[in-house]
């Protein structure tokens, strides 16, 4: 598997390095310093996993995962001390190594990778990036202190908020820093509907559906919000369903 | 309605001092017309008495009512018992002769009652202001007994509030002694600096253990000779290069004077100005920048100056507002310790210049002995 070093402090990566060393099957590709510099390494690069320093220079870690189109490839975050990003990979069961870096720690999070990589062999670095996202795809959102990555399949609804595009999964629903248009054209249109101008919705999640005003469509979405359906979009709609 | 706590106590005890002069007069009201009652003088019908007895009292509820306002205004719940007597002897006096020639005015000049006592006009007034200074001495013990409880209450409650505040003082102090994102960020470059430079890893192992050694001895101490603090800041920037390499750059602007070494200041304060402007002034820059520490004696303070790159406007990002979760934790602490220390005498001022820089000033007194 192809890894990138993230981390501005060169001693830190050497470190990395020398404790990857053993792992035959990580190739490292390349290291970065901060957030612009690995962006452009991830694009060119296409690692299938990023060890990612949490505290750098400009953006953290967690802007990067951001910023990057996803599908998002395997993620070890590294810190020396943070409380609150270590209470982000609790709540997210994402794997995380305090530095400096424990090697057992590091074997265990290795072998972690690879029994979920054999599991789902979907986000490698060798996909495009103008492919869809897959259902098992997870997309990394921000909010304040907290953090989620979150499988497309989980996402029941997606509003546009300017800019921004709210996701509903779970009981949250945080905002993610892309427009709905560029998040739909990501979405596979099997599973993903755009119900009206301001919102798409993820078909699986349909529990009901109510005629409403001039031809239109209520849509009930499972422990969600209603959404309505204008009756072009309905037409669109009914054929879909019928299919 | 409001749901200030403040408030509502005050509209409690306002409650309770009506409630207090209601049962107090009413009950020396309610104790007139009994014996009234018992005493078969019959001069006039009972109603006539009675409405006479009931204006008197009124009258001093009055009184003590309007005097209230003048006890706040002059501080007498301030005073302590010496000079508190002789103003509430006084007082009472000027009260019950209100009270008494109000009274006796009313009834025998405006009503024109006639005089139908067996005693002269004289001695009945002197009997009852006597009468009234009794009744107002007795009130203004009530008032101020009461106040005393209250003033002893709100002596405990400060002192419980000065004891937590002080814990709380103490914790954060314990707290800024050791950074743990440096100690473990140095740790892990100290280990690949094994493999890479021993001869410097085994040096970085001495200054760390100076450090920690220092963090952990120095919390028992009030102050340090200003040439120990100053090993401490040497060994933490060393150690701060190894990690920051290049990015990091450092200008001492010691001056030469001998006195200088031995100026006693308080342990960790230059050092947490340093710290403060590696953090905001170097890690969050990618190519960090420069730190100018200064150590000069002006007339009778010591004179300490760090300047780093920067603005005031708040950390440079959100992940160094997260690394220093404890955002101006470590100033504040630096400042309250020096105000425990040197009271009034020594400030610390956090300044947004030159251009683009922030200027940390401390001036420490020379000769004012510690506290």
């Amino acid at each position: 598997m192809k890894a990138l070093i993230v981390d501005d402090e060169r001693l830190a990566r050497n470190e990395l390095r020398r404790l990857l060393a053993v792992h035959p099957d990580i190739e490292i590709v390349g290291e970065a310093v901060d957030v612009e510099d690995a962006l452009e390494k991830v694009a060119a690069l296409k690692p299938g996993l990023i060890l990612l320093d949490v505290q750098m220079p400009g953006a953290d870690g967690f802007s990067l995962l951001e910023r990057l189109e996803p599908p998002l490839p395997a993620v070890i975050f590294t810190t020396a001390y943070d409380e609150f990003a270590v209470k982000a990979f609790e709540f997210n069961a994402l794997d995380y190594l305090l530095k400096p870096v424990d090697p057992n720690r590091l074997v265990a999070a290795l072998e972690k990778l690879r029994t979920r990589e054999a599991a789902a062999p979907a986000a490698d670095g060798s996909t495009g990036p103008a492919l869809r996202l897959a259902l098992e795809d997870k997309v990394f959102v921000r909010e304040g202190d907290r953090c989620w990555f979150v499988p497309v399949k989980n996402i029941r609804l997606l509003e546009s908020e300017g800019n921004y595009t709210r996701l509903y999964f779970d009981d949250q629903k945080p905002q993610l820093f892309r427009s709905l248009t560029a998040m739909e054209e990501r979405l596979d249109p099997r599973n993903f509907f755009r119900a009206n101008r301001k919102q798409v919705i993820n078909l699986t999640w349909v529990e009901g559906i109510e005629p409403w005003f001039s031809g239109g469509l209520l849509v009930k979405l499972k422990g969600g919000p209603k959404v309505e359906l204008s009756r072009r979009q309905a037409q669109d709609f009914r054929e879909r369903m019928s299919l | 309605m409001t749901a200030d706590p403040e408030a509502k106590l005050a509209r409690a005890k306002d409650r309770l001092y009506v409630l207090c002069q209601v049962a107090g007069w009413g009950g020396l009201l309610g104790i007139q017309l009994f014996f009234e009652r018992l005493s078969e003088r019959q001069r006039m019908d009972g109603l006539h008495d009675a409405s006479v007895i009931t204006m008197v009292v009124l009258l001093g509820w009055l009184l003590s009512h309007y005097a209230r306002p003048l006890v706040t205004r002059w501080g007498w719940k301030q005073l302590g018992w010496t000079a508190l007597v002789p103003r509430v002897l006084g007082a009472s006096i000027v009260l019950s002769l209100l009270w008494t020639l109000i009274g006796f005015g009313y009834i025998y000049w405006v009503v024109c009652e006639a005089w139908t006592s067996k005693f002269s006009p004289l001695f009945a007034m002197s009997l009852t202001a006597i009468n009234g200074i009794v009744t107002f001495v007795a009130w203004f013990c009530l008032y101020f007994v009461y106040h005393t409880f209250e003033r002893l209450r709100q002596m405990q409650v400060e002192r419980l509030h000065l004891a937590a505040s002080v814990k709380e003082a103490e914790l954060r102090a314990l707290k800024s002694q050791v950074n743990p994102h440096f100690l473990f960020n140095s740790l892990n470059s100290l280990r690949a600096l094994i493999d890479e430079d021993a001869p410097r890893a085994r040096e970085s192992v001495t200054r760390l253990a100076n450090m920690l050694r220092y963090s952990l001895q120095s919390g028992q101490l009030e102050t340090v000779a200003f040439e120990e603090e100053l090993r401490i800041v040497e060994d933490y920037l060393a150690l701060e290069q190894i990690r920051h390499e290049n990015r990091l750059r450092v200008r001492w602007e010691l001056a030469q004077e001998g006195d200088l070494r031995h100026v006693p200041v308080p342990p960790m304060l230059l050092q947490t100005l340093v710290e403060n402007a590696v953090k905001y002034g170097i890690s969050p820059r990618r190519e960090g920048g420069e730190i100018a520490i200064s150590a000069r004696v002006e007339g009778a303070a010591l004179h300490l100056r760090v300047t780093n790159p920067g603005d005031l406007t708040g950390p440079a990002n959100a992940s160094a507002a997260r690394a220093g979760s404890s955002t101006g934790v470590g100033l504040r602490n630096a400042s309250d310790r020096l105000k425990l220390l040197f009271g009034d005498h020594a400030t610390l001022t956090l300044l947004a210049e030159p251009a683009g820089c922030v200027t940390a000033d401390v001036y420490i007194p020379l000769n004012s002995p510690a506290r």
